[in-house]
């Protein structure tokens, strides 16, 4: 079956949902891909920094393989070693508190949206408000959803869940403004990803972490995205001076498994009691044992190191290159402006014909998530290459 | 005297003897049962304890290290990190609010926890929160330089 076959059948059964490129992956390694035509390609997506450890990790692989020769699914009716195992590993990596496992990041908001609801419910607020920022991505689920707010706009989707607002990007003023005695959390992605790569400064984090602190309400750290070494520490919040009172992760989590999880600290962590939420598939010992393979891969203090390390270079290199502004994020999660004028859809596509893997999260904006396990040569190489794009766009 | 009793006796008494022992073993495999069911319970109920201890100890640690800008308690210190003083009155002021400096510490000792180096937690206070002299606060989580 070739790629105009998979069209075809794409065309015919699956709901209109994506626009994909025009490859067919059937084989992956490390930082590496390979199309059906044994082409290769260096990956600087990482399936949207979800393969951090590389892909197709020998570790993970081999964790998968052996969980899965064992027992694949129960339910959460019973316990299975990795599911605790992996929430010790978490807790005691972040917050110390407990930790709800979910499949994905969306359904790992959703149980820190309805933590804060209730969490809120129980200071005696009637109808609890969560807060965001305009251009956040929290998902597509409908709770999620109503904390996305370029989202949420889609009249065809509605009525959105109601209870949430959203305050303009990194507006410390906007945000203390917002926040009252009827907010549930503040619901923050410390570097934004998905629409281009923007961090929020330490004063308007300093300025939610009060302003949650004066009403009671939780603040929430979305690390989907940012979490597990992404941005050269095992959360990004190490980074900032503040600590969330509950963080969200998934994406890396499970190395390619599907694997979301909700932390909560002490306190937050005791708010969900029995017959509150609950998953069928979620905390199941294959994705959890793939998840206790990657965690034990990047909570190490010497790739953390060579993440930022990396990142420093792969960022300078970027900022020498004609046709790019300026280079946003942390770690190896950066986002490249480019001059204006440039077409990066067309970049983009232009890259994937050069064998470079990237993403186009707004125009104007390339997002460079290159597994953390990249070594320098594919770092030289990628900056290579987009400079070589970047030269013949200049020709055109 | 019939041909068959010599051997009809022993047979009987070696019957006799394998229902005693089988009765021993039974016995002794359900005192055993009971000894490991016993040992189980035991150790069932000093796992739970140690993990009610455990997690009365991380929550009281991390409630305490929050207030004084400490790194979260569940993560294994590095041995070279020091406390943090809490930050004086003032800096509580304001209902309990967090100022700069406070953020400033905070960070600092985050990221001094996450593994990152001297250079560059002076760089990102520098960056960040536009600390000129920032050996206070380096030397009083990391210990002075050398």
């Amino acid at each position: 079956m070739n790629l105009t076959d998979l069209q075809a059948l794409e065309e015919r059964y699956l709901m209109r949902t994506y626009r994909r490129a025009p490859v067919e992956f059937v084989r992956g390694e490390g930082a590496l891909l390979w199309d059906a035509g044994g082409r290769e390609y260096l990956d600087f997506l990482a399936g949207i920094s979800v393969c951090s450890v590389g892909h197709c990790n020998p570790d993970v692989v081999e964790a998968v393989r052996e969980q899965a020769s064992r027992l694949i699914h129960t339910s959460n009716l019973f316990y299975t070693e990795p599911m605790v195992r992996l929430a010790e590993r978490l807790a005691a990596s972040s917050l110390g508190g407990r930790v709800f496992f979910a499949n994905s990041g969306t359904e790992a908001n959703e149980c820190a949206i309805k933590l804060a609801r209730k969490h809120a419910h129980r200071r005696g607020v009637d109808s609890p408000q969560i807060v965001s920022f305009e251009r956040d991505f929290h998902g597509r689920t409908y709770g999620a959803l109503a904390a996305t707010p370029s989202l949420a706009e889609n009249a065809d989707l509605g009525p959105m869940l109601p209870g949430f607002r959203s305050v303009p990007f990194d507006d410390a003023a906007a945000l203390r403004e917002a926040v009252g005695e009827s907010t549930a959390a503040v619901l923050i992605e410390p570097i934004q990803g998905e629409s281009g790569v923007y961090a929020i400064s330490d004063e308007t984090l300093l300025a939610a972490r009060e302003a949650c602190d004066e009403v009671g309400a939780l603040l929430v750290f979305d690390e989907i995205q940012t979490g597990l070494g992404r941005t050269g520490s095992l959360w990004a919040y190490e980074q900032t001076p503040v600590r969330p009172d509950v963080l969200t992760s998934a994406k890396a989590l499970g190395g390619g498994m599907p694997i979301g999880a909700c932390i909560a600290g002490p306190g937050a962590g005791e708010v969900l009691e029995p017959g509150d939420h609950g998953s069928t598939f979620a905390g199941g010992p294959v994705a959890c044992a793939a998840a206790l393979a990657v965690l034990e891969i990047v909570d190490d203090a010497t790739l953390l190191r060579r993440v930022r390390e990396l990142g420093a270079d792969l960022r300078q290199r970027l900022l020498g290159i004609e046709g790019v502004r300026a280079v946003r994020g942390r770690g190896l999660m950066l986002g490249v402006a480019l001059e204006g004028g440039i077409d990066a859809t067309a970049l983009g596509a232009d890259l994937l014909d050069r064998g470079l893997v990237v993403n186009v999260p707004e125009p104007g904006t390339l997002r460079l998530l290159p597994p953390l396990t990249v070594d320098s040569a594919q770092i030289e190489h990628a900056a290579a290459t987009i400079e070589a794009a970047l030269l013949s766009f200049g020709e055109r | 005297m019939s041909p068959e009793k010599p051997h009809s006796e022993p047979r009987a008494l070696i019957s006799s003897t394998a229902e005693r022992l089988a009765a021993i073993v039974e016995a002794a495999e359900h005192a055993a049962a009971k000894v490991i069911d016993d040992a189980e319970e035991h150790a069932r109920g000093q796992i739970e304890e140690a993990n009610a201890r455990a997690d009365r100890i991380v929550a009281e640690r991390l409630r305490t290290l929050a207030d004084e800008l400490d790194p979260p308690a569940a993560r294994p210190r590095p041995s070279h990190l020091e406390a943090v003083t809490p930050d004086p009155a003032p800096e509580q002021a304001a209902g309990g609010t967090r100022s700069r400096s406070a953020g400033a510490r905070l960070l600092a000792t985050q990221m001094a926890v996450s593994g990152s180096s001297r250079e560059e937690i002076e760089e990102r206070l520098r960056s960040g929160f536009e600390i000129e002299d920032t050996s206070e606060i380096l030397d009083a989580i990391l210990g002075p330089e050398d």
